[in-house]
């Protein structure tokens, strides 16, 4: 074969062969890459392609997309830039899933999984995917809008084969509170139920009831409306579970109730994830000691849990790999996870005070240092905090190349190193330059253009860049655009970044998914050069302020929001009145 | 606080023209009486707020529903809630906001303002915005008639709706 191997693939196997053989294929990366050796290959794996992620909804045409691969089982698509989270993208910016079910609706009637991500899902959608696809099994939304618990209890009433019902962190209208008794008594098959984000309460009977007769219920997140009182009946009708999201964890004191919980938690033997405990504070905390051991991921970001407190739980969490919590853990607390928890992988640590309007936390860049030195397996890390050192940055890079994901937010904005009084571009200079897999990077504190150089010459592999209130100058950008290798996502606000940057790395914008741009130096002008230069660019202008027409406004104009992204579709048509396509 | 000011447009009067809810504000009220009526730029005049604090007002970065949990658990202890819906005209999604989670006028304001985005809430002079509320008996009323505690006890929800609209009314 080495010696003489011919490139007519297709011809030497029947296309089942080579469906079978990409069916190995890991990625996504490594399809495309397949179906462009040649139109044989092209056409065998869009015909054999099961699943599609669309990282930008506005990328493809959904018929398109539909129409290319017709054997699709599994979706998943994202809308609105990742800055919705913060509040940046206007509410009716778009990201509606409504073409794109009717499209699936349409062309893949054996669809069972679809993933939505911060998009407008409304009840009608709901319905349409309730009514559409026989064979339905995993229903994931997360950071979505526009549903309510009437388009939830028609999944519920006729997806009889559901499995996962993933419902994460939406805004969700109860105009059904009932909605969870819709689904039919003979309804068995459910494995992951997370109603965390639900406002409304839940008719406990009715959950009880549910989640008994389905045994292979691994995962259920349930909301804070449910009280504790009722926690231990749920969780004694769910011994396998491995995931839990608990209710409200907080009542007056019974030790009765304190005694039933801990018996409950104590009768999981496979529990590897708790999250809930919402308001949860020192009384009833002990009660999960008995699962602690076991678990590899704890979220405590609902929990209302002082630093000693915390001490005390981590040091029993031997085997925890993700930790999410707030600061009220300070750096006393991290220095009991760097020495418990040997197998963790991820840390977040949030801002119970991110106005700083309470009592100051001795939450410092000690703890997260402490935890680069005990964790040896950390790769994720989202830290927010008050005051950083470039000598701190230093120690972490140092002790933790092997990091992905680094997102520091340091909370007031050009924050210099409170020691030396100097920009922190050597600190995130050496998180860059040791960490050679960082694949996901936020920068905070006072940076100069310096610190841009650095990634742009030595982030290889960085695919999501996040900058804030840094740099000098249109350098910055550029030693961004030019470098970055990888770079598939970039948001910047704050920054005095400027037309020319943009406009000489115009081809590299056409190698990314998205980048997004507020509050920077851009003018209308180059908006309007950069789409003519670059038509396979939608150069979408947000501005919330004018009512007036873009077409009359000058070049000189400054742009307020700027959403650049590829794509194949053209120019999209249900811009809201903030937004145009330039 | 009968003393005080007489309520024009209290919820007793369902019969009130919606002339009354537009009626110009008395300035002899309490700050507290006066934050409430629009949302236009002179009210920025109240606390002066700079262009720096608008911008960050969406920083930190941190998720919408860990700032209600963070706001929940600074105005906690009760652990009382209070959520009403907010519209916007133009906006097809309606919000919810717990107003216990406000002292008064001023912080429901620039909870809203966050909300919606200063710039919207904001705009230039012809399209100034103007917060209104339905009361438990069905009438629309102008957020800042009636003292902040009297408001909250009978609000059931809230509109921003644009002040030429409102005119058109009168």
């Amino acid at each position: 074969m080495a010696r003489g191997f011919r490139w007519t693939p297709a011809a030497s196997f029947p296309d089942e062969v080579w469906e079978h053989v990409f069916s190995f294929l890991p990625g996504d990366a490594d399809r495309n890459a397949a179906a462009l050796v040649c139109r044989a290959w092209n056409r065998i794996e869009r015909r054999s392609r099961q699943r599609v992620f669309i990282g930008n909804c506005y990328a493809v045409a959904p018929a398109a997309a539909v129409q290319r691969f017709p054997a699709v089982r599994a979706a998943a698509i994202k809308g609105k830039p990742h800055f919705a989270d913060f509040n940046l993208v206007p509410r009716d910016w778009g990201g509606g899933a409504e073409a794109w079910v009717e499209a699936m609706a349409e062309g893949w009637p054996l669809l069972e999984e679809l993933r939505f991500k911060r998009m407008v899902v409304t009840d009608d959608c709901l319905e349409l995917i309730a009514r559409s696809f026989k064979n339905f099994r995993v229903l994931s939304l997360i950071s979505c809008d526009g549903f309510s618990t009437a388009g939830l209890a028609a999944i519920a009433a006729n997806c009889r084969n559901l499995r996962v019902l993933n419902l994460h962190e939406n805004e969700v209208e109860d105009n059904c509170p009932n909605w969870i008794s819709h689904f039919p008594e003979s309804f068995t098959s459910l494995v992951t139920l997370n109603i965390a984000c639900l406002e409304g309460e839940v008719n406990i009977s009715i959950l009880e009831r549910l989640i008994s007769r389905c045994p292979n219920l691994k995962t259920l997140r349930l909301n804070h409306a449910v009280p504790l009182e009722r926690l231990a009946g749920l969780l004694h009708r769910v011994p396998q579970l491995v995931d839990l999201g608990t209710g409200k964890f907080s009542a007056e004191h019974h030790p009765e109730l304190f005694s039933k919980l801990q018996l409950a938690f104590s009768h999981f033997k496979h529990l590897k994830s708790l999250s809930g405990i919402w308001e949860g504070g020192p009384s009833y905390l002990p009660a999960i000691y008995p699962v602690c051991e076991g678990l590899t991921s704890l979220n405590l970001c609902d929990a209302i849990v002082q630093s000693s407190e915390l001490l005390e739980l981590v040091s029993r969490c031997k085997n925890l790999q993700r930790l999410w919590v707030m600061d009220l853990i300070e750096d006393n607390g991290l220095i009991a996870v760097a020495s418990s928890c040997k197998f963790l992988r991820e840390l977040r640590v949030l801002p119970s005070d991110p106005y700083g309007l309470a009592q100051p936390i001795s939450l410092t860049e000690h703890g997260l240092v402490a935890v680069s030195a005990g964790c040896q397996m950390l790769q994720s890390v989202l830290y927010f905090c008050r005051q950083m050192t470039n000598a701190a940055l230093l120690t972490i890079a140092n002790n933790r190349p092997k990091l992905t994901c680094f997102r520091l937010c340091i909370i007031d904005p050009h924050t210099p190193d409170y020691i030396t009084q100097e920009p922190l571009d050597a600190g995130f200079g050496a998180i860059v330059e040791s960490c050679k897999d960082l694949r996901r990077l936020s920068l905070s504190g006072l940076l100069t253009d310096h610190v841009f150089k650095t990634i742009g010459a030595s982030a290889n592999c960085l695919e999501m860049l996040s900058v804030a209130f840094a740099g000098d100058g249109d350098a910055g950008l550029h030693y961004i655009l030019s470098g970055c290798k990888s770079l598939r996502k970039l948001e910047i606000r704050d920054c005095p970044f400027g037309d020319k940057p943009l406009l000489d790395n115009a081809a590299k914008l056409e190698t990314m998914r998205s980048l997004w741009m507020s509050s920077c130096s851009v003018t209308l002008g180059a908006c309007r050069v950069l789409a003519q230069k670059m038509p396979r660019l939608n150069v979408e202008v947000i501005d919330e302020r004018n009512g007036g027409l873009l077409d009359s406004r000058s070049d000189d104009c400054p742009v307020e929001k700027l959403y650049i992204y590829r794509t194949i579709a053209g120019p999209r048509t249900d811009t809201p009145r903030c937004v145009w396509t330039v | 606080m009968r003393g005080h000011c007489d309520y024009p447009s209290s919820s007793k009067d369902s019969s009130s023209s919606p002339l009354s809810l537009f009626k110009p504000m008395r300035r002899d009220l309490s700050t507290d009486l006066n934050l409430g009526l629009s949302l236009s730029p002179s009210y920025d005049l109240q606390d002066n707020l700079p262009k720096e604090r608008e911008k960050l007002s969406h920083w930190p970065p941190i998720k919408p529903l860990l700032r209600s949990t963070l706001e929940d658990k600074v105005g906690q202890n009760s652990s009382r809630k209070f959520f009403v819906k907010v519209y916007m005209e133009g906006v097809p999604i309606g919000r919810k906001l717990d107003l216990f989670a406000h002292n008064d006028y001023e912080s429901l304001l620039n909870t809203l303002r966050c909300m919606f985005s200063a710039a919207m809430i904001c705009p230039r002079s012809k399209t100034d915005h103007v917060l209104t509320y339905e009361d438990i008996e069905g009438d629309w009323m102008m957020v800042g008639d009636v003292p902040w505690e009297f408001f909250l006890s009978t609000v059931k929800k809230l509109k921003i709706t644009r002040a030429d609209k409102c005119l058109q009314f009168s």
